[in-house]
């Protein structure tokens, strides 16, 4: 083979016409390659966006199922109000519409120093940048007896897929008049508000199909997201169900006995219907293995780019990145990969990446015509992330039925949309 | 093998040829709007019942935002998030979406 002059390649374009070019382009993955691990929220929008903001990429997303179940509205499915298709998404259109090509297998080993990803069915994926959104793992045994086989009889339903499934059908099988018990942990945790969703949705579920029942939030904090707005639903909705015990009422769970059904705070015992215990929580187990993480459990990472100050190459985005004041939720994950998508193919090119900005918004129902909302914009601000000041924050307080009706509304877009945008 | 192969070079051509939309798409604006596609749809197309942008002109969406900002027009959330940006980004987040693909 010779050299190609322009005119030869010019004739040689004009000639191939369209199909061959087709052919061509899609050989074309000798581009840089950007791997990225976890097709949640965070890990599906980084590889799509990256098509999106540069098509000659080599994007690989590799998760170890071959669908994701949604963490948002998986409250709905333990409530009865949808099933769990409705929170499946796929990852075919990433494949067929963006050009993201997909893996599904385990990742056991991140080489920084190599760039190599390792997986359990023994394949290797090279890198020049990747791209890590594992979201969380729990911490067993911070609960004294609660282990992952504990969370076969008391499911912590945190990661949504079968734990959601088990729930539900705990809720199902309980007796009228009996007691459910959520054990909600301390901060940082994904999804802040979510805890007291599930309260009220589970809630609303009870006072339909087991009357009489209760329902009490064992809670690790005095405080928590959306609260008063949650409290002033609860009254108006679930007064005589819903008892709130922050820590300094007791309302830690310290110990579980899965076997006997028993969960202990420091003074007293329970013996619930259902028990769900949300344990406390680090960035997921790859990003521990990799050494991504710090002390704290989650992944420092510069607030520009994400890219992790632990493991140089490596961006950590979602609920595993301490990601100063962004909450970890869906869509704070999904706003990141964005921020991290341009960033990459900024540095890949050698330019230098942009300012960050980004939002979050996040929906919580009390009931299906009860919604609520928290929202914020970002941006770097003394070198953190950092709301916006005088922007963001909760819906308003004594809001009339038709405005909870309309957030409640929004919600359900919100989740549509938030879907699209990452998986499809 | 003294040149450079025939694919390659037809991939570097148009890789290079991409560079100029690819950049465009990943420039600060770009990153800021596109933040808003995760409530309305990326590119604005809404699938479900946010309001979508699609379809929507320049001004039109130059002016809700700026009245969101104010408090002139009524809102649930787009309040509070209108007031995390200046009236400069607002007006280049509207025409981002304006710009984009019907």
């Amino acid at each position: 083979m010779t050299n190609i002059s322009r005119r030869t390649f010019n004739g040689l374009l004009g000639a191939a016409g369209v199909l061959s070019m087709a052919g061509t382009l899609s050989a074309c993955s000798g581009g840089p390659k950007v791997v990225v691990i976890g097709g949640g929220f965070g890990g599906a929008t980084a590889a799509k966006y990256l098509k999106r903001y540069d098509p000659s990429l080599d994007v690989t997303l590799i998760d170890a199922d071959k669908s994701h179940f949604t963490c948002p509205f998986s409250n709905t499915v333990i409530a009865g109000m949808n099933d769990m298709a409705y929170i499946e998404r796929k990852f075919d259109v990433l494949v067929n519409k963006h050009g993201v090509k997909v893996h599904t297998d385990m990742v056991v080993a991140i080489d920084g120093a190599a760039k190599v990803v390792k997986t359990k069915s023994g394949q290797s994926f090279p890198y020049d940048r990747l791209i890590v959104s594992p979201g969380i793992d729990f911490k067993w045994n911070a609960i004294e007896g609660y282990d992952e086989a504990a969370s076969h009889i008391m499911p912590h339903a945190w990661k949504a897929g079968p734990q959601t499934v088990l729930l539900r059908k705990q809720l199902e099988a309980m007796p009228a008049g009996g007691l459910v018990v959520i054990s909600a942990p301390g901060n940082p945790f994904r999804c802040p508000p979510g805890p007291y969703e599930r309260a009220s949705l589970i809630a609303g579920y009870l006072k339909k199909h087991k009357p009489k029942s209760k329902l009490m939030i064992l809670d690790s904090k005095d405080a928590f997201a959306k609260d008063k707005l949650f409290k002033e639903g609860w009254e108006k909705l679930y007064d005589d169900i819903i008892e709130w015990v922050p820590a300094a009422k007791n309302g830690k769970v310290t110990k579980v006995n899965a076997k006997e059904g028993v969960v202990e705070t420091d003074f007293e015992k329970f013996k619930p219907a259902v028990s769900n215990i949300i344990p406390p929580q680090t960035a997921g187990k790859i990003a521990l293995d990799a050494g991504l993480a710090d002390k704290s459990g989650f992944c420092p990472v510069d607030p520009n780019t994400f890219e992790s100050t632990l493991v140089k190459g490596v961006h950590v985005i979602g609920d595993a990145a301490i990601a100063g004041e962004m909450p970890k939720s869906g869509y704070s994950a999904s706003s990141q990969a964005k921020v991290a998508a341009a960033a990459i193919i900024a540095m890949i090119r050698g330019e230098k990446p942009g300012e960050m900005s980004a939002i979050n918004t996040c929906y919580s129902l009390l009931a299906a015509d009860y919604g609520i909302s928290v929202a914020a914009v970002f941006a770097v601000q003394d070198g953190k992330i950092a709301g916006i000041k005088g922007s963001g924050g909760v819906s308003p307080m004594g809001a009339n039925y038709q405005f909870r009706k309309k957030e409640a509304d929004f919600a359900v877009g919100w989740y549509q949309s938030v879907s699209q945008d990452s998986w499809a | 093998m003294r040149g450079i192969p025939a694919t390659l070079a037809v991939c570097l051509a148009f890789g290079l040829a991409l560079v100029p939309a690819a950049a465009k798409a990943a420039d600060p604006v770009a990153v800021m709007a596109d933040a808003c596609s995760g409530c309305h749809g990326t590119d604005g197309h809404s699938i479900g019942g946010m309001p979508a942008f699609s379809g929507k002109k320049q001004d039109e969406l130059t002016k809700a935002l700026r009245d969101f900002k104010s408090g002139a027009k009524e809102a649930t959330v787009m309040d509070r998030i209108a007031k995390g940006y200046s009236v400069e980004q607002l007006d280049a987040i509207a025409a981002y979406f304006a710009s984009r693909k019907k």
